[in-house]
């Protein structure tokens, strides 16, 4: 069984425009100790993907209208909001995008650490306090006894995000789902982050879910990616197979769109932006999403009706009527210089 | 932490000065002598002898320099219309009774206006919102004097639970209390749910509920203490509020304090009266936002650093 | 047709709206505008009150000309009647017409109350301006001024005021109460001129070397409208409140011209027998300053849209 189970997930937000489909109907799993990466531009639903596995989402105007979220066998979106508060935190933790904001500005650091270790285990102060010198020495923050006392603001950005993993860590959760954890960052901070957390994941054996907009970041600290696109899974593979060869002509944008530090054509090639924009989500139309940014699309089904997210190989689904893999024949004249 | 009080506090010396300085001369402005009130025409020598007991014979700068060295000796000087009593009399007499119930109404404003703010913003766009954000637009519109003479008229004389006027025992003290009470309420409910509404956005509180910390903990200590630290700074404000609202008060409950005694002092021309009470309500409101920065400093870590 | 070179270079590069006098920079004005009346629209609450307010302003100005009833004339038989059809709020001790009177006394403070509002912003706008605009050391000393005078209650200082005028008429009404009533306006004006100061627009026509009185009357205090908008119906009842309470401690306008505060004040001797007279007043001054707070609050969601919430 898996660690996280997501099963036809809808999180949809009831706004006075109409109703968005921020996410609509999404199937994933998680395995023990392994690393899932969800990928898609902003506004694509990936956020709310995690907020709604937490139980976190904004209610109103949010609201998981169906699906489950199954968690080690149980399904969290049918508990209670007590019980919930003892999951969360415990058994899943979650560090967010912003480290500047995410913190408490008028608590030290050390009660926002200690008060997570002692909502969740029944431990004298004392010993808190030491666990949580622990923790920061863990996430490599220098002179950990005398930061304990410090506030937020005192902390650089990489270091605060530290200490949200710090604190995301001090339970000992079997999971942990990373909601772009690097993007605020300045980028010579981004690597060390992201190689902070992946030892930290293998040492604590965590099963983690990394959310991004960035191929970058997933490319190295993941086994397992997920595309996202307007609300829907696009393509789902293993991490080397979707690099490799990446099947929807969306993952494929976004993979030419990532730079190229290494080899010859590096010169030559450039960065292709993708075209248009995300569809609005408020009553989208049953077509393919991504068809009207599709240079594949046109005169054929995909207009007018939604793919099925179908497995092309062993571990490789795609929701796509023109995979790359069967369209061997256009695929030299497409990357042909135009 | 230390250094930024102290410097603070220093900082309102000169605030005082340049305050007591504008009363100071405003007062100089004002037409007409105090001493042409007396029955009698006053002898020249006598008006002479007068103005020099209150050093009126002197440079308005030496005369300010008096004044100020009055005032940081705690001696405001004596009443110029009220033969052998001082401003320091009058004060002693008069204050307490309106500090009592500026008091009690400040107390009456949070204890009701707080939870009242505090209930509407977890109850965001529901009838109870709607019902206490009607409610406090309401007080917060409506003249003191009428809440005062409502309560008068319907608590004390239909009902007679209380009497209508007088400031003695207790049972004196509700409705005027009340009626000052009422505005400052209002304002405290909208403050409140305002910044309320405002921390319960802020990530750091999705953090907290990220952690698994029960509701309580969440509410009670990360979005309560950071809405309130910012409605502090309404102490200032409010506080001048207050004493204006104590005026109209004070004169329809018949309650000898500061506010009705100004307007006594005015008519009387009594100028050091008129300024030793000025001077005295500004120092109150100086004095309150001393205290707000500091405890601003205290409360919210952020401005320590910024400051010192 | 251009004498100054620099002009040319300045006019092309001012793109904020309004300012350049290019054909196509009006339009986008008149859009922000539209904007912030659609904006205004949406929200249902100050649109009523909006309504309302003109309603009250429409009485003020037509009941006393269309009313039978002389507003001055004492006629005991009919003192002290509660509201009927012929006295929609009823007489007052002296037997004289409420509803025309009141819609007197409503002139008396609406005009009270722009006038002295108008003062505010006057002031306001050049204390903030100049403390803004010039910035560095003056703006400093200029703002902890302000800090300290912050709070600071206006009723004595207003008292003080008439005190030294001597008369008391509804011009020296309005110096009384914007004496003290100024603070927060200048600093309104002093943030926006500051943030202003920051937009490129601005350093774009500060590096292609416009004069400061061009760059502070072109490109800052017209963009501090809609501001000024808005602190005009936040300073409106403060100083209508204000006006009131003077009168009602008996240092407001005489009569005959009663301000609605001078008129609570009269009623007030005979509440315990007729409290309609205090009532009808009282009811008119929280009417208006309600409706004020409403429009307020509509204008900041309208004309300042960074501030609203969500």
């Amino acid at each position: 069984m898996a660690l996280l189970e997501v099963n036809d997930l809808r999180t949809h937000f009831f706004t006075r425009e109409g109703v968005v489909r921020a996410v609509d109907g999404i199937s994933f799993s998680v395995e023990k100790g392994k690393t899932l990466g969800i990928v898609g531009e902003s506004g694509c639903g990936k956020s709310v993907t995690a907020l709604s596995i937490m139980g976190l989402i904004p209610q109103p105007p949010a609201k998981i209208v169906s699906g489950e979220v199954l968690f080690e066998g149980q399904d969290l979106t049918t508990l209670s909001e007590h019980k919930l508060e003892d999951v969360r935190g415990r058994e899943i933790a979650m560090i967010f995008q912003d480290p500047m904001t995410s913190l408490n500005p008028t608590l030290t650091i050390g009660t926002q650490i200690t008060e997570t270790i002692r909502r969740h285990y029944d431990v004298p102060q004392k010993q808190a306090n030491k666990k949580a010198i622990e923790l920061l020495e863990e996430v490599r923050i220098p002179r950990a006894s005398e930061r304990l006392k410090d506030y937020p603001h005192r902390f650089s950005g990489g270091m605060r995000q530290r200490v949200m993993i710090a604190i995301a860590l001090s339970c000992d959760p079997k999971l942990l789902i990373a909601d772009e954890p690097t993007t605020a960052l300045d980028v010579t901070v981004q690597a060390s982050v992201l190689d902070l957390l992946d030892d930290l994941r293998s040492e604590h054996d965590m099963a983690m879910i990394i959310i991004t907009h960035d191929m970058g970041v997933v490319a190295e600290a993941t086994d397992d990616i997920a595309v996202m696109y307007a609300g829907q899974i696009v393509e789902q593979a293993s991490t080397l197979d979707l690099f490799d060869h990446p099947e929807h002509p969306y993952t494929e944008a976004l993979l030419g769109a990532l730079p190229q530090l290494e080899g010859e054509d590096i010169r030559h090639r450039r960065l292709t932006a993708i075209p248009g924009r995300p569809p609005d989500l408020i009553d989208p139309p049953a077509a393919c999403r991504f068809a009207p940014r599709c240079r594949y699309a046109g005169g054929d089904s995909c207009t007018e009706q939604m793919p099925e997210l179908r497995e092309i190989r062993k571990g490789h689904w795609v929701r796509s009527a023109h995979p790359a893999s069967e369209r061997a024949g256009d695929r030299a004249a497409a990357e042909a210089p135009a | 932490m230390l250094k930024f009080i102290v410097r603070r506090v220093f900082w309102t010396i000169p605030v005082l000065l340049v305050v007591i300085f504008l009363t100071f001369m405003m007062m100089r402005q004002v037409k007409g002598s105090p001493f042409r009130h007396t029955e009698r025409a006053v002898p020249a020598a006598v008006k002479a002898n007068l103005e020099r007991k209150f050093n009126l014979d002197k440079p308005w700068y030496m005369q300010y320099a008096y004044y100020v060295k009055g005032v940081f000796t705690l001696d405001l000087g004596p009443s110029l219309v009220l033969r052998g009593r001082d401003v320091n009399d009058i004060i002693k007499t008069h204050f307490p009774k309106s500090a009592e119930l500026g008091l009690y109404a400040f107390l009456f404003a949070i204890l009701l206006g707080v939870p009242l703010g505090v209930v509407a913003a977890l109850r965001h766009n529901t009838w109870v919102d709607y019902s206490a954000m009607f409610f406090s637009n309401v007080f917060h519109a409506v003249p003191s004097f009428l809440i005062a003479t409502l309560l008068i008229y319907f608590v004390a004389l239909k009902a007679g639970w209380v009497p209508t006027s007088g400031w003695t025992s207790w049972e004196y003290k509700i409705l005027p209390s009340i009626a000052l009470g009422f505005g400052p309420m209002a304002l405290f409910a909208r403050l409140v749910r305002g910044t309320m509404l405002e921390t319960l956005q802020q990530d750091y509180v999705r953090t907290a509920r990220a952690k698994g910390l029960r509701y309580r903990r969440v509410v009670g200590l990360h979005v309560l203490r950071n809405s309130l630290i910012p409605v502090i700074t309404a102490a200032g404000p409010l506080l001048g509020y207050i004493i204006t609202g104590s005026f109209v008060i004070e004169l329809i409950f018949n309650i000898p304090g500061i506010g009705g005694y100004y307007v006594t002092a005015v008519s009387a021309r009594d100028y050091s009266v008129v300024m030793g009470l000025t001077v005295l309500l500004s120092g109150l409101v100086i004095f309150a936002n001393l205290v707000v920065d500091i405890l601003y400093g205290v409360l919210d870590p952020r401005t320590r650093d910024v400051r010192t | 047709m251009v004498a100054n070179p620099s002009d040319i270079r300045e006019e092309g590069l001012a793109v904020e709206p309004g300012a350049a006098p290019a054909s196509g920079a009006p339009i986008r004005q008149s859009n922000l505008w539209k904007d912030a009346w659609r904006r205004y629209l949406r929200n249902r609450a100050a649109v009523i009150a909006g309504a309302f307010f003109l309603l009250i302003i429409l009485y003020c100005l037509l009941a006393p000309i269309l009313s039978p009833w002389d507003p001055d004339a004492v006629k005991y038989p009919i003192a002290k009647q509660d509201p009927s059809l012929s006295h929609f709020f009823g007489t007052d001790k002296y037997g004289r017409d409420l509803f025309t009177r009141t819609a007197l006394g409503g002139r008396v403070s609406i005009l009270i109350g722009f006038g002295a509002t108008v003062a505010i912003l006057a002031i306001g706008v050049l204390y903030g301006a100049i403390s803004g605009f010039v910035g560095g050391r003056l703006d400093n000393g200029l703002m902890r001024f302000l800090d300290a005078l912050y709070g600071l209650p206006y009723l004595p200082f207003a008292i003080i005021t008439l005190a030294i005028i001597g008369t008391t008429n509804m011009w020296t009404m309005m110096i009384a109460l914007s004496i003290a009533s100024w603070f927060t306006t200048a600093r309104i004006v002093r943030g926006q001129v500051i943030s202003l100061k920051e937009n490129d627009y601005v350093r774009a026509a500060k590096a292609v070397g416009a004069r400061w009185y061009r760059i502070l009357f072109r490109h800052l205090l017209p963009n501090t409208l809609g501001v000024l908008i808005i602190a005009i119906f936040l300073e409106l009842p403060a100083v209508i409140l204000g006006e009131a309470f003077l009168s009602f401690i008996g240092l407001g306008i005489s009569p005959p011209d009663p301000s609605w505060g001078a008129m609570a004040q009269e009623g007030r001797s005979t509440y315990r027998t007729h409290p309609i007279e205090i009532v009808v007043p009282s009811v008119a001054i929280a009417s208006l300053v309600m409706c004020a707070n409403f429009i307020a609050d509509g204008l900041r969601d309208a004309l300042d849209p960074r501030s609203r919430k969500s």
